[in-house]
C-alpha cells in the first residue's frame, strides 16, 4: 500500500464517521416527519434529532445504585463505534468501502450484531426488572432476524462467487441472473426488507423498547450522555442498514445509464460524482421511507413470540425459496 | 427489584403506579415466568384526592361543578348522577325536556369516551397512527359538546332540577351533522379495529373474562357485556329519557358473533354502542318534548329548597365503562351536603382484572389493562391510612366482612 | 400489511394536517420583539380556533349593578369571589375561576356575564387583568 492511499484512509476513517452521525440524524428527522405526516400531525421539526442530541449530552448521566457502571456505561460506547466501523466497510454510493480488502460481508454481519447485543448487555446491567425483560427480548430478536439475514447474504454472495462488498456493489446482481434468478431475488429482497424494521427496534419489532409495556425496556434507566450515544448509534445504523440494502440489491448509479462529462479530479468526473451521490442519498431516503415510516405507521407491535416466529419460518422460507430459485437460475445458465 | 427465589423461575415486576401502559396512577404487581403472567395483584390507592370530603363541606350546588372534575372523560356521568342523587334525596323532579336534554348529552359523552378508548387501545398496542386517526375523528363529537354547551370537558351542564342550556331547534343541524359524520366513518372504524389483520393478531383470545368469571366477580358494562352478560343500567332501570326510547342490549351475539369476552369482543361492543348512541340521540332529537328546561329557575329559592330538605338519594347510570352509583344525604337546615358516597364502575371491573391477565404476556399487560377502560380518578375514593405511623394498609375480606357487620348492629341499635 | 391503511396513510401524507397551528411556526427568540413585529402587521400569526356561539369566557362583572346580596358566593364552586364588605361589592379573582357561570345564573342583577375573551394567561395570578374590582 502506497503513502497516498494510506492518507486518503485516513482522511476518510476521520470524515465518515461525522458524515455517519450527519446523515443519520438527517435521516431520522425525516423519518419523524414523514410519520407525522402520514398520521396527519404537523410532527417535529427534521432538525429535531439535533437538538435532541445537544440536549441529551447536556444532561446528566444517571448511574443506577444496581447497575454495574463499567459494562453500563461501556455499551452505548460499544455500539455506536460498531456501528460506526460497519460504515466504513460498506461502498458510499460511488466510493468503493473505505477499508476494501480489509474485510467483506460476513464481517459486516457481524458487526450489525454488535450493536443489538451491546444494547441487551447495557440494558440486563442496569439492573432494573424493565431493562432485563427488554434485554432478553432484544437478544430473541436478535436471534430472529439473523436468520433471513444471513440467507439473503450467503445468496448473493453465492452469486458473485465472493463476499467482498466492493465487487458485490460493483455489479447490480439483477444483470447476473435470468427471470426465475429475479424472481428469487425479489424474494430474498423482501425478507431483507422486513428485517429492517427488526434490526433498528422500529414498530411492528420494537419489543425490546415497547413504551407501553416496558417503559423503553432496555434504555429504561439510561439517562443524559449515555441515552445520547445509543441515539447516535441507533441514527447511525440507520445508515449502515439502508446503505447494505443498496450495496446488495440496488447498487445502480446514474452515471451508468447517463454521461454528463465536465471537469475531472483523481479520475472522478465532478458532475456525475455530485448526481451518484445525491441519487446515492435519494435511495436511501426511498429504503427508509419503505421500510421504516410506512412499516411503522401501518402496523401494531408484535407480541415478541409471533415476531420470532415471522422471522423464522414465514421470512425464513420465502428467503431460502429466493436461493433455491437463483441457485435454479445459476444451474440454467 | 428482582426477586428470584430459588426454587422457582417466577420474578416479580411492578407496572405503575406511573407507567406508561397506564394512564393514571395504579398499580398492579405482577409474578412472571419469562414471558408470561402467573400473578396479578392489583393495588389501588395512588390516586385519592379526597373529593367526597371536599363535596362534604360544600352546598349542594357548588357541588356540582366538583361533581364533574372527578373525572376527565365521565364529567356528564358523575354530574348526572350527583344532582339525580341530591334530588331523589331533596323531592325534586327534572323537568321531561331536561330529561331528554341530559340523555342527549350522555349519549354524545358515549361516543366521545368510546372512540377515545379505540384510541388509547391501538396505542397500547404500539399502533399509534390509529391512536391519531380516532383521537382526529373524536374531535368533532367533543366540538359538539362545546357546540352545545359552551365548554369542551368540563361542561357545567347540569342543576338539580333540570338543566342549564337547552338544546333549541336551531342546534339540531349541527347534531345532525355531526351524527351523520359518524355514521359515514363508522365503517372505516369497523374496518381498522375488528378488520385489520394485526390488530386482531392482538386482540383475538387475549383477556378472556368467562361469562361465569363475569357473574361471580360483578363486572360491569361493556366488561361484561363482551362475555354476553346482559346488563345495562339504561335497559333494567331506565333513568333521564331513557324509558322511552328503543334500545337492546349490546352483546357480541347480537351481531353475529361469539361471546368471548376477549379484548376483540369488548372492542366489537364499544364500537356497536357508538352506533347505539348515536341512533338514540337521533330519537331524543326528534321526541323532546316542548317545555321548560329547569323546574326551579329561581337558584336562591332551590339553595333554600335544599337547605330545607331532609333525605337520601342515590343516582345510578350506565357510564361509558358501566354501572356507576353516587350516594348523597341532605340533612334539614345544614346547608352543605351531609354524606356524598361515589362509586365508579372502574371499581367493580378491577375485580375481572386476576381471570383476565392470568397466563397471558408481557406484551398483552398493556391491552388488558386498558379493555376495562380504566379510569382511576373516578375509582380511588378511599386509602385506609394509620395517622400515628403514617403507614397505609389494606384490609382483607375477612377484616371488611367483621368490620361491615359490626356497622349493621350498631345502625339496627340505632347508635350511630 | 393491511393495503387500505397504507392507502390512507399515503393519502393523508399529501392533504392538510389535523393538527392546529400554533401561532407562530416556532417560539420566538424574543417574544416583545415578535409581539411588535405582529401588531406592526410585518409579522402573519395563525388565528385562535373559533369558539363556539356560547363560549364561557372571562366573566365580565357590572360593578354599577351589584346591590351586594352575597348570592354569587354562595354558589362559587373554586371560591373565587370575594365579597368586600367596606364597599359592599364583590371582588373576583380570574385565575381561580372555573367558568361554570353558576354566579351569572343566580345573580338577581345579572352583573355577570361570561364573555368571549380565553386569552388570559399570565404570570401573576393578581395581575390588575387578572382581578376585577380589584
Amino acid at each position: 500500500m502506497n503513502l497516498e492511499r494510506l492518507l486518503v484512509t485516513l482522511i476518510f476513517v476521520i470524515i465518515i464517521p461525522f458524515l455517519g452521525i450527519f446523515l443519520g440524524l438527517l435521516y431520522k428527522g425525516f423519518d419523524r416527519k414523514i410519520t407525522a405526516m402520514m398520521q396527519s400531525r404537523i410532527g417535529p421539526p427534521w432538525r429535531q434529532p439535533f437538538r435532541d442530541i445537544r440536549k441529551l449530552f447536556m444532561k446528566e448521566t444517571i448511574i443506577p445504585e444496581g447497575a454495574v457502571p463499567w459494562v453500563f456505561n461501556g455499551a452505548p460506547l460499544i455500539a455506536l463505534a460498531a456501528s460506526l466501523i460497519a460504515l466504513l466497510y460498506l461502498p458510499l454510493g460511488p466510493f468503493e468501502p473505505v477499508m476494501e480488502g480489509f474485510g467483506d460481508l460476513i464481517l459486516i454481519l457481524y458487526l450489525l450484531a454488535i450493536p443489538a447485543v451491546a444494547m441487551a448487555m447495557g440494558g440486563l446491567a442496569s439492573g432494573s426488572p424493565y431493562a432485563t425483560v427488554g434485554s432478553q427480548r432484544e437478544l430473541v430478536l436478535m436471534m430472529s432476524y439473523e436468520l433471513p439475514l444471513a440467507i439473503a447474504a450467503v445468496t448473493i454472495a453465492w452469486r458473485f462467487e465472493t463476499f467482498s462488498l466492493g465487487t458485490i456493489a460493483s455489479t447490480p446482481v439483477w444483470n447476473l441472473v435470468g427471470p426465475v434468478g429475479a424472481l428469487g431475488l425479489v424474494f430474498i429482497a423482501v425478507a431483507l426488507f422486513t428485517v429492517l424494521p427488526g434490526e433498528l427496534s422500529r414498530v411492528p419489532f420494537d419489543q425490546a423498547e415497547a413504551e407501553t409495556e416496558l417503559a423503553g425496556g432496555l434504555f429504561v434507566e439510561y439517562s443524559g450522555r449515555n441515552l445520547g450515544v445509543f441515539y447516535l448509534a441507533e441514527a447511525v445504523k440507520l445508515v449502515v442498514v439502508g446503505t447494505l440494502m443498496i450495496a446488495l440489491f440496488f447498487p445502480h448509479n446514474l452515471s451508468s445509464w447517463v454521461s454528463f462529462g465536465g471537469p475531472e479530479i483523481y479520475g472522478f468526473v465532478i458532475l456525475e460524482l455530485m448526481a451518484d451521490i445525491a441519487f446515492f442519498l435519494l435511495k436511501l431516503l426511498v429504503i427508509i421511507f419503505i421500510a421504516v415510516s410506512v412499516v411503522r405507521v401501518a402496523l401494531a407491535r408484535f407480541q415478541i413470540d409471533k415476531a420470532s416466529y415471522f422471522y423464522w419460518v414465514p421470512m425464513t422460507l420465502l428467503g431460502l425459496l429466493g436461493t433455491v430459485l437463483v441457485v435454479m437460475d445459476g444451474a440454467i445458465i | 427489584m428482582i426477586e428470584m427465589s430459588e426454587e422457582d423461575t417466577t420474578y416479580q415486576v411492578p407496572i405503575g403506579p406511573i407507567h406508561p401502559a397506564l394512564k393514571e396512577p395504579f398499580m398492579i404487581n405482577f409474578k412472571l415466568d419469562g414471558e408470561t403472567i402467573v400473578d396479578a395483584d392489583p393495588h389501588p390507592g395512588m390516586n385519592h384526592r379526597g373529593i367526597e370530603f371536599m363535596g362534604m363541606h360544600r352546598n349542594p350546588l357548588k357541588v356540582i361543578p366538583l361533581s364533574e372534575r372527578i373525572c376527565g372523560i365521565c364529567s356528564i356521568v358523575h354530574q348526572h348522577m350527583y344532582t339525580t342523587a341530591v334530588e331523589h334525596a331533596a323531592g325534586i323532579e327534572p323537568t321531561n325536556r331536561a330529561r331528554y336534554i341530559r340523555t342527549i348529552m350522555c349519549e354524545l359523552e358515549r361516543v366521545h369516551s368510546h372512540v377515545l378508548w379505540a384510541g388509547v387501545a391501538a396505542h397500547e398496542i404500539g399502533f399509534d397512527t390509529h391512536l391519531h386517526f380516532t383521537w382526529k375523528i373524536r374531535e368533532k363529537v367533543m366540538d359538539l359538546l362545546e357546540y352545545i354547551s359552551g365548554n369542551r370537558v368540563n361542561y357545567s351542564m347540569w342543576t338539580v332540577g333540570g338543566v342549564r342550556r337547552d338544546i333549541p331547534e336551531s342546534m339540531h343541524p349541527k347534531i345532525e351533522e355531526t351524527l351523520t359524520y359518524y355514521e359515514e366513518l363508522y365503517q372505516k372504524l369497523e374496518d381498522i379495529f375488528l378488520g385489520d389483520p394485526s390488530i386482531r393478531l392482538r386482540t383475538k383470545n387475549i383477556g378472556i373474562l368467562t361469562k361465569k368469571e363475569a357473574l361471580e366477580l360483578c363486572g360491569v358494562g361493556p366488561t361484561v357485556r363482551a362475555s354476553g352478560v346482559k346488563k345495562d343500567v339504561r335497559i333494567d332501570q331506565p333513568y333521564a329519557a331513557y324509558g322511552d326510547l328503543d334500545l337492546d342490549y349490546v352483546i357480541p351475539s347480537r351481531y353475529g358473533y361469539e361471546n368471548t369476552g376477549d379484548v376483540f369482543s369488548k372492542t366489537l361492543v364499544r364500537l356497536k354502542e357508538v352506533v347505539q348512541s348515536i341512533g338514540l340521540i337521533r330519537q331524543c332529537v326528534d321526541q323532546m318534548p316542548d317545555e321548560d328546561i329547569d323546574s326551579e329557575p329561581k337558584k336562591a329559592v332551590l339553595l333554600n329548597k335544599l337547605k330545607k330538605a331532609e333525605g337520601e338519594g342515590i343516582g345510578r347510570i350506565e357510564a361509558p365503562r358501566g354501572e356507576a352509583i353516587h350516594y348523597a344525604r341532605l340533612k334539614e337546615g345544614v346547608e352543605e351536603l351531609d354524606c356524598w358516597k361515589i362509586r365508579a364502575s372502574t371499581y367493580n371491573n378491577l375485580t375481572t382484572y386476576a381471570p383476565m391477565f392470568m397466563g397471558e404476556q408481557i406484551a398483552d399487560i398493556p391491552i388488558i389493562a386498558a379493555c376495562i377502560d380504566p379510569c382511576i380518578g373516578c375509582m380511588d375514593r378511599a386509602e385506609i391510612v394509620d395517622v400515628s405511623t403514617g403507614k397505609s394498609k389494606s384490609y382483607s375480606h375477612d377484616e371488611l366482612h367483621k368490620l361491615s357487620v359490626e356497622k349493621t348492629k350498631k345502625l339496627l341499635e340505632g347508635s350511630l | 400489511m393491511p393495503t387500505s391503511t397504507v392507502f390512507t396513510l399515503i393519502k393523508q401524507l399529501l392533504t392538510r394536517k389535523a393538527t392546529n397551528p400554533f401561532p407562530v411556526k416556532y417560539t420566538p427568540k424574543n417574544m416583545h420583539a415578535a409581539a411588535e413585529l405582529i401588531e406592526s402587521g410585518k409579522l402573519e400569526i395563525n388565528p385562535p380556533v373559533e369558539i363556539p356561539p356560547d363560549y364561557r369566557g372571562k366573566l365580565k362583572y357590572d360593578v354599577d349593578c351589584c346591590i351586594g346580596c352575597k348570592l354569587c358566593l354562595k354558589v362559587c364552586p373554586s371560591e373565587a369571589l370575594a365579597f368586600k364588605p367596606e364597599e359592599k361589592k364583590v371582588k373576583h379573582y380570574v385565575a381561580r375561576c372555573t367558568f361554570c357561570g353558576q354566579c351569572a345564573n343566580i345573580c338577581p342583577k345579572s352583573c355577570f356575564e361570561l364573555t368571549e375573551e380565553f386569552l388570559i394567561a399570565g404570570t401573576d395570578k393578581y395581575a390588575d387583568e387578572l382581578v376585577l374590582n380589584p
